[in-house]
């Protein structure tokens, strides 16, 4: 139901920078996850939004006005946090109630918002319990019916499901996209965990060390990081030494068809393991086989490439491979980062098809 | 849960020899305070209810008839009842605001403020009466700074119940400052932060989140302070008027000086009937904790 625009945010503890000059757009009823390892700034930067940390400088606004001046308790702002959210010495019916009760509402006001609020996140009938008495789950969403009860411009969610199990951490997951497409929240999700941020995210913030290092649809971040630490951080990828030279890469003692518009020197060569088929006799990477991981519908393998080192395949099917067989790799799409360039290049093999899995 | 550990399963043998075990840790304290606290004070409880006319020992409330008639007894009684909830509330007014600042600040300053509020507890009794009566006093300390700053007029609350109030404070604070304290630290952050997400000011936060979450902690600090506020001695002797007094000094001046050890014994079971009551709030509380703490 609101933009918000995080203009040159920046926050620093004594001497450690916690964000540095965050800049980006969350668009009205969009679902924006920030994606980081652990440390890089994330919960900072969304408790500047909520109003708990002051920022250092730099400006919120929520549909152009600025709120950074606003104490927490004024802001137009909901926030889910990780564990130890909800009050315990009141039931699942007062906790929802409390902010509703602060507005001033009329007692049948209340009641019928928070009903629909147990009606969204499915537990209806549960109003009378005392958090002890609910699971984890449970908890988690009473404090998401707590957040949305009160119509938030911004709903603010801190890792809300990192301490439920992967089952849960799932279903809450849907649950909570399916809520988020129904109300037309606009919402930002911090997580460490990038399966969660790609399933729920109209776009990812990748983080790292406070700074922001790319912001884009999910699609786009998996298949173009737009940093190494990106390329790294997202999904499984391959990274190589490589030298180019003669518009062509040498990766160890082989050569790939370098892009257009390459610089000779020192660049990191990064391949999918999904990029790599099986074969290509005279210009494929030979090696042995060093593992199979069988998980379930693929198989993933390292193949170790004298020259290169250790790289990563996803086969789908047959054939079938051993532990120490001879593979040959080729390589179909990769990128290629260079130390002094804002953005990677990609080359994409004649005829490489998209891959199956 | 909560039956199980109240009441221990002993039907297989090795529970049954545990439970034998842990009596026996526990016997002998057990022992000792039954010989040298609870059998002495049924004896004077059975002693202030018994006459002897005569040679005839009957059952009788005469001592305690007569310790309601007399008048002096009465506001005795009377005035160590609003010592004890002046100083309870001077107490509790005192130490929230520290205990909150000591919870939620961080630095230098806090650890300062810490050590400040620990610093009573190293100081007797005796030497803090003192040091009051020569700060508080006439031409003390404090009257000779304020005729400095130009402030004329200053009455002494020394002899005044007042002074008692102060001494009794001073000397409860490093306790109830530690309680609060220890208290406030279980109540997480982040149920604060919700809180005040949803719209609630400090005072709202206060009251609605921070006090019942903390109220265990409270009625522990009220009911240890209300023992050894209802009890003392030194501090009210020292400091206080000569009348009327409260309960430790009444009872010492009726034994000692008046050489009236039945009266004593009557005064005494009074004011361990009225703490026992209070002690048995503190052991509900505690236990109720316990109890909880197991369930989670
Ligand atoms: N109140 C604080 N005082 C000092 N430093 C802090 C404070 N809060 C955070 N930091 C520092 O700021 C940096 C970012 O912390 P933040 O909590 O935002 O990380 P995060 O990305 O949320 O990590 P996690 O995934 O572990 O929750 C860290 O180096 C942290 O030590
Ligand atoms: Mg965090």
């Amino acid at each position: 139901m609101a933009r918000l625009d995080i203009v040159q945010l920046t926050k620093q503890f004594g001497g450690v920078t916690a964000v540095d000059a965050a800049q980006f757009t969350v668009n009205d009823n969009e679902f924006m996850c920030i994606l980081g390892p652990s440390g890089c700034g994330k919960s900072t930067l969304l408790r500047m939004v909520a109003g708990f940390e002051a920022p250092t400088s730099g400006d919120i606004r929520i549909d152009g006005e600025t709120i950074a001046a606003l104490p927490a308790n004024k802001r137009p702002t909901a926030m889910v946090f990780q564990k130890y959210t909800l009050w315990p010495h009141m039931t699942v019916y007062d906790n929802i109630a409390f902010g509703l009760g602060l507005r001033r509402l009329s007692r049948s006001v209340i009641e019928q918002k928070v009903k629909e609020a147990l009606e969204l996140v499915s537990l209806s009938g549960y109003e009378a319990r005392y958090p002890a008495q609910l699971s984890g789950g449970q908890q988690q969403r009473v404090a998401l019916a707590r957040a949305i009860v009160l119509e938030p411009k911004i709903l603010l969610l801190d890792e809300p499901f990192s301490s439920l199990d992967a089952i849960l951490r799932v279903r809450l997951r849907e649950e909570l996209k399916r809520i988020q497409r129904r109300l037309k929240i606009t919402a930002i999700f911090v997580t460490h965990d990038q399966e969660e941020a790609l399933s729920l995210a109209d776009r990812i913030a990748v983080m790292s060390g406070g700074r922001i290092e790319q912001l884009d649809a999910p699609s786009t971040i998996y298949s173009t990081p737009s940093t190494l630490f990106v390329a790294d951080f997202i999904g499984t990828m391959n990274l190589l030494q490589a030298t180019a030279a003669g518009g062509e890469l040498r990766v160890g003692d082989y050569r790939l068809p370098a892009p257009a518009g390459l610089k000779e020197g020192q660049v990191t060569v990064a391949i999918r393991p999904e990029d790599v088929v099986l074969g290509g006799e005279g210009t494929g990477w030979r090696g042995t086989v060093d593992q199979v991981m069988d998980l379930g519908h693929y198989r993933k393998i390292i193949a170790q490439i004298p020259g290169v080192g250790d790289v990563k395949i996803y086969l789908s099917k047959m054939p079938d491979v051993s532990e120490g067989a001879p593979i040959t790799l080729n390589p179909q799409r990769w990128l290629v980062y260079q130390p002094d360039a804002a953005l990677p290049l990609e080359y994409r093999r004649a005829g490489a098809v998209e891959a199956a899995v | 849960m909560t039956t199980q550990t109240l009441s221990p399963k002993t039907d297989s043998p090795r529970q049954w020899r545990q439970a034998a075990f842990a009596y026996l840790l526990v016997a002998p304290p057990l022992l000792l305070m039954l010989l040298l606290i609870f059998i002495p004070a049924l004896q004077s409880i059975a002693r202030t209810l018994t006459v002897d006319v005569d040679g005839q020992v009957g059952f009788s409330f005469s001592r305690y008839v007569a310790f309601f008639q007399d008048r002096i007894s009465v506001s005795n009684l009377m005035f160590t009842f609003q010592v004890v909830f002046l100083t309870l509330a001077t107490i509790f007014v005192v130490c929230f605001p520290l205990a909150l600042y000591l919870r939620f600040a961080q630095g230098r300053l806090a650890a300062a403020v810490q050590i400040l509020a620990l610093f009573p507890l190293f100081v007797p009794g005796i030497i803090l009466c003192y040091a009051l009566i020569r700060f508080l006093g006439t031409r003390g300390t404090l009257e000779t700074i304020l005729n400095v700053v130009g402030v004329s007029g200053y009455r002494t609350p020394y002899l005044k119940p007042e002074a008692i109030i102060i001494g009794l404070v001073w000397e409860s604070i490093p306790f109830t400052v530690l309680v609060l304290t220890a208290g406030l630290r279980q109540v997480n952050d982040s149920l604060i932060e919700s809180a005040r997400d949803v719209g609630a000011n400090d005072w709202t936060i206060f009251r609605r989140i921070i006090l019942p979450l903390i109220m265990r902690p409270v009625l522990i600090a009220f009911s240890l302070n209300f023992l050894g506020i209802f009890g003392a001695y030194t501090v009210p002797y020292l400091l206080g008027p000569a009348a009327p007094q409260m309960m430790g000094v009444f009872m010492q001046q009726t034994f000692g000086q008046y050489r009236r050890p039945d009266d004593a014994e009557t005064q005494a079971v009074i004011t361990f009937i009225i703490c026992s009551l209070v002690g048995l709030l503190y052991v509900r509380t505690v236990a109720k904790q316990r109890i909880q703490q197991e369930n989670e």
